[in-house]
């Protein structure tokens, strides 16, 4: 395997605050579940706040690869290429 | 400063609060903290400078506990929040009680799903309690309505009584370190065996440090028209114990409804004790006519307190913990509705008028005098 892409996150809004107000983060991964390693290590309290105590991403929360959802494609083992921009949105719903 | 009164109201849309100088003709109101999220527990925490907390539960984002070190005018989040150990396999869903533990830094918290966590820095790191989290019963308790809660935490010298829907009530007299089911007289309504060892849906428990060893509990009424297994279970919804609570009676007769969710004790008279029946159907109270109801002998006899309140038409539910009763020489009840209206009863509940009536659903509602 050769050296990871680097990709970019687009941090919500709510959750700027848990990373110094940064709205995109630009990390090296070659999967969502080695993106959002990363994040434990790099940004703990964003982190938290899009994994529970489980290592699980919340239950009411969306990752996309660029215009795909993950629950699509091959969850959290969704492979990253160079330029991809991982997006983490609330899952809302409703009228 | 003057004696004020201050409560917090935990709501669907974040925690607001509201203070009042003693005569408590008015309430001036701030919030909502948490803005948006549901707040299902706060603490006026009176013990040394008054700090304030909130669970702020986010379905998105996670859980959050939220403090406040001057009186309410803001708030910011702990270093953390409770958390299960990664291996443990579950993860917090709610948090449903933060009460004050010995220390003046030391709190204890329940969550969903129902286990304990404690906290000696004021909530800045927390750590599992063990004896109950982990107890042999804890992966048999089912969810109620509400969910898997531990919603109860009462402290008692180095007794600690645990309140759980659905699990019961669990006691330990070694501060904390073992817990047993102690529901000896508990009815359940929900499976066939009536009185089984645990898994009772226990809504709140109440105590008074006058009396020891007596306990009242609003249990999960309701069941008396059941003629399923098990036979009908009329008057399990209200429960008394004079033995710290290691064995309950019903205390319910006299009661239009034994189904209900809040239970207080008056501060000065622990023989003085506040229930709010409700139909167990559509949890309002009977004939959409609300109404506070008193005991002033422990639970012997029931009177109806509705001066104030709506006559007819009205259907809120008033939640666990929802209602509360301030320290004053003549206190006052307060209960907030699932439909955003704050009431005060003045005169120990005699006379009721509404001081907000357009809040978020609310959950919670916390008052001291500070």
């Amino acid at each position: 395997m050769g050296p990871a892409p680097t990709i970019t996150i687009h941090v919500p809004g709510p959750l700027r605050t848990y990373c110094a107000g940064a709205a995109q983060l630009s990390i090296s991964a070659h999967t969502v579940r080695a993106a959002l390693e990363d994040l434990q290590l790099s940004q703990s309290a964003l982190y938290r706040n899009v994994c529970d105590e489980t290592g699980t991403v919340r239950r009411h929360l969306n990752v996309f690869v660029n215009s795909d959802n993950v629950r699509d494609l091959n969850g959290v083992d969704t492979t990253l290429a160079p330029g991809d921009v991982v997006t983490i949105l609330p899952a809302v719903s409703g009228g | 400063m003057a004696d004020r009164i201050i409560l917090t109201i935990g709501t669907k849309k974040g925690v607001f609060v509201a203070d009042a100088a003693k005569p408590r003709r008015s309430f001036a109101l701030r919030g909502p903290f948490g803005p948006g999220i549901p707040v299902y527990s706060t603490l006026i925490d009176t013990r040394g400078t008054p700090r304030l907390y909130a669970s702020s539960c986010n379905p998105f984002f996670g859980m959050k506990v939220l403090r406040s070190t001057d009186m309410g005018k803001s708030f910011t989040e702990t270093k953390s929040a409770p958390a299960f150990p990664k291996d443990d396999g579950r993860a917090l869903v709610n948090i449903w009680g933060l009460e004050a533990g010995g220390d003046k830094k030391d709190l204890w918290c329940g969550v969903e799903p129902a286990s304990l966590f404690r906290s000696l820095d004021g909530g800045d790191s927390w750590d599992l309690v063990a004896g109950i989290s982990n107890h042999d019963h804890a992966r048999k308790w089912q969810p109620g309505n509400g969910g898997l809660c531990m919603h109860t935490i009462i402290r008692d010298g180095n007794r600690v009584h645990l309140g759980i829907s659905t699990g019961g009530h669990y006691l330990s007299e070694d501060g904390g370190e073992t817990f047993r089911a102690s529901n000896q007289g508990v009815g359940a309504g929900f499976a066939p065996d009536p009185y089984p060892e645990f898994g009772q849906c226990v809504h709140k428990i109440a105590r008074h440090d006058d009396a020891p060893g007596r306990l009242y509990m609003q249990n999960h009424g309701g069941w008396a028209d059941w003629t399923g297994p098990g036979g009908p279970r009329p008057d399990i919804g209200v429960l008394r114990s004079d033995d710290y609570g290691h064995s309950w009676r019903s205390i319910a007769k006299g009661l239009p409804s034994d189904f209900g969710f809040p239970i207080v004790v008056h501060p000065h008279d622990a023989d003085t004790v506040y229930v709010m029946p409700l139909e167990p159907a559509t949890r309002s109270c009977p004939d959409g006519a609300p109404a506070v109801w008193r005991s002033e002998n422990g639970g012997e006899s029931w009177s109806r307190l509705a001066r104030g309140l709506p006559r007819k038409q009205s259907y809120f539910t008033v939640l666990r913990d929802a209602m509360d009763i301030d320290r004053l020489k003549s206190p006052a009840l307060y209960f907030g509705t699932t439909t955003g209206q704050l009431w005060i009863g003045r005169e120990g509940g005699e006379q009721w008028d509404c001081l907000f009536d357009s809040l978020p659903q609310i959950y919670n509602v916390k008052v001291a005098v500070v």
